[in-house]
């Protein structure tokens, strides 16, 4: 316990003086700000509502470690399958042009920084690291408020009897449903266009012993990420599915926006159910059996939607302050949050030892965060999502059966020569396009994807 | 070549069955509602509530107010925004209960 925040000045509101910050939230971005600030020397304690951390968590998914690395050994740590495979499939109602890309690199550690992972386990792994290092965890405990003096937060209300905590910093990592940010108004309620709704199943095969290797062509522990987009999978929707390999099960998903979830979409699980049985994905699910089923939200509004990340007394870290990359290409929120959560405890550690907690002591968080990866990658694909939007018919819809269908033109094999093929298919992808006009103009729009 | 049907059966579970396999602790009263029973039943003609749950909490109920299954409730969080008008009231179930995800 720091003297340094006793003995700050006069004005010093009245900590219970047992820890200098809490988190709110014991997933990702909490456990990295929890295990940041431990070794930093401070005195944290973790809330998290659930029994144990990650058991209310939900996602794809495939982790990021290049910062998890960093602050803990990996070693150990509960991990499926590092991702060997990379496939993206184009669905019409019952095609797919699909692109897969393995690189041998990949099968080398570090992996990419790639491995499935489920949430319930790693979670707790990861939170017990920040324990180690002198965290305290408190589960089963819900943050139901934030406790504020002459406007600074100082604690937070939680649902234990007597449960008023209060320190001098508090973290809030309680996820995307942010109730207690939006609640203290550190945030705005997102639009439902800017959060998808996510359902996803866990499958196992009792009568397939090499179910995943034969199916997915895989060996030792090299794993696969299919995602998918267009019609086949998620309807008129703007989103996309995915199937992840974990060690003996298979993980098979969508995510699509609630504005969309609510208009003519049949629902959640009657889309999944759909996709799950499209001809091309259908086969790698013969004979499974369903171990768990979940859902969940995502957070979507990209730069746009992140809020002031530091006040005083608090900061706002991973997907409560809507850090999440999700672009049809790339689905990143893991990697985020852990950064986020790291750059926010080191500028706690910081202002801690000047022994000061208004906002302006924790904006080091906030500019170390701008420059890092996080909302470099988020101002990026900025533009992208709402190119998409407008031209989602075209992306979604026309573009797949565009390709599906020139490539059964370009295949084809029947009695006219192969010129007229070459023809037909290349007919249908400029029609598809808008000619030679329409086409440069996509050029143009969606240069930027690869530049 | 024998004819084969386009794609494999692939037993879709019901409903029921897949929440039957995540882990539920009742935490005693509904932990959701809604904030005007009157506003839905005069003012929404969409109910975005109902098709918006993977877990069918939200059914449309006699005279135009939702019933609430809120023991299907798999803590998303969807049914929130989805409501333009506002008017859903949601808590966390208290101190650990509700769901628990072994996965995730
Ligand atoms: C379907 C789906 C697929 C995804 N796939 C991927 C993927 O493949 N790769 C990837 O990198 N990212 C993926 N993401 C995004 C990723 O899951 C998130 O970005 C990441 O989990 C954010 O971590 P977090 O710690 O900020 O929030 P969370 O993981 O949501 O953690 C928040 C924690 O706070 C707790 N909590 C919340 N409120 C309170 C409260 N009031 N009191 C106490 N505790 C509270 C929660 O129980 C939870 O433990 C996916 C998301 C979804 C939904
Ligand atoms: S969408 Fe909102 S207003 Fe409409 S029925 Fe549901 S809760 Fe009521
Ligand atoms: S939180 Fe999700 S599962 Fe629960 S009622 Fe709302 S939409 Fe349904």
């Amino acid at each position: 316990m720091t003297e340094i925040i006793a003995d700050r000045n006069t004005e010093t509101p009245d900590y219970d003086d047992r820890f200098d910050a809490v988190v709110v939230g014991a997933g990702l971005a909490g456990s990295a700000a929890a295990l940041t600030m431990a070794d930093g020397g401070l005195d944290v304690i973790m809330i998290e509502r659930g029994r144990y951390p990650g058991a209310k968590n939900v996602f794809g998914g495939v982790l990021y470690t290049p910062t998890i690395r960093k602050l803990a050994d990996l070693d150990d740590a509960p991990l499926e399958r590092y991702i060997a495979e990379r496939r993206y499939g184009m669905l019409t109602d019952h095609d797919e042009t699909a692109i897969s890309i393995s690189p041998g690199e990949w099968h080398e550690p570090p992996h990419n920084d790639s491995y499935t992972v489920f949430r319930g386990e790693f979670d707790e792994w990861f939170a017990e690291q920040a324990v180690d290092a002198g965290a305290t965890l408190l589960t089963e405990t819900t943050v139901t408020g934030l406790v504020r003096e002459n406007g600074r937060i100082i604690g937070v209300k939680t649902d234990r009897p007597d449960g008023t905590l209060r320190a001098p910093y508090v973290v809030l990592a309680e996820g995307g449903n942010s109730l207690v940010s939006e609640r203290a108004e550190l945030k705005e309620t997102e639009q439902r266009g800017n959060v998808a709704v996510a359902v996803k199943e866990v499958v196992e095969f009792p009568d397939d012993d090499n179910a995943i290797q034969d199916r997915f062509r895989l060996t030792g522990d090299a794993g696969a990420a299919y995602h998918y987009f267009g019609e086949g999978a998620v309807g008129d929707a703007f989103g996309g599915g995915f199937v992840y390999t974990n060690g003996e099960t298979v993980s098979v998903g969508l995510a699509y926006r609630i504005s969309d979830a609510v208009s003519g979409q049949p629902n959640p699980e009657g889309t999944l159910n759909a996709f799950k049985t499209h001809p091309a994905v259908a086969p790698l699910f013969r004979g499974g059996r369903t171990v768990e089923y979940a859902a969940k939200t995502i957070p979507e509004g990209g730069a746009d939607s992140v809020p002031e990340l530091t006040h005083d007394g608090a900061v706002i870290v991973g997907d409560a302050a809507g850090l999440v990359l999700n672009n049809g290409v790339h689905l990143e929120g893991t990697n985020m949050a852990v950064e986020s959560g790291f750059h926010a405890g080191k500028s706690i550690v910081d202002a801690a030892e000047q022994g000061r907690t208004d906002a302006d002591a924790l904006s080091a968080y906030a500019e170390n965060l701008e420059a890092s990866f996080v909302m470099r990658n988020l101002r990026r694909y900025e533009w992208l999502m709402e190119a998409v939007e407008n031209d989602r018919e075209f992306v979604f819809r026309e573009l797949p059966q565009a390709l599906a269908d020139a490539g059964t033109e370009y295949f084809r094999i029947d009695r006219e020569p192969k010129e007229s093929h070459a023809e037909n298919a290349k007919e249908r992808i400029m029609e598809a396009v808008g000619g030679y006009t329409g086409a440069a103009k996509l050029a143009l729009r969606y240069r930027k994807i690869v530049t | 070549m024998s004819v084969q049907p386009h794609s494999p059966d692939v037993e879709n579970d019901s409903l029921e069955d897949r929440l039957y396999t995540v882990k539920y602790e009742d935490p005693g009263e509904s932990h959701l509602d809604v904030t005007l029973p009157g506003l839905c039943a005069e003012r929404c003609t969409t109910y975005d509530c109902v098709s918006v749950c993977p877990a069918g909490v939200w059914r449309e109920g006699e005279e135009g107010v939702p019933e609430i299954a809120y023991e299907n409730c798999l803590e998303c969080g969807s049914c929130r925004w989805a409501c333009v008008h506002g008017n859903v009231e949601w808590e966390y179930p208290e101190t650990g209960s509700g769901v628990t995800y072994k996965n995730g």
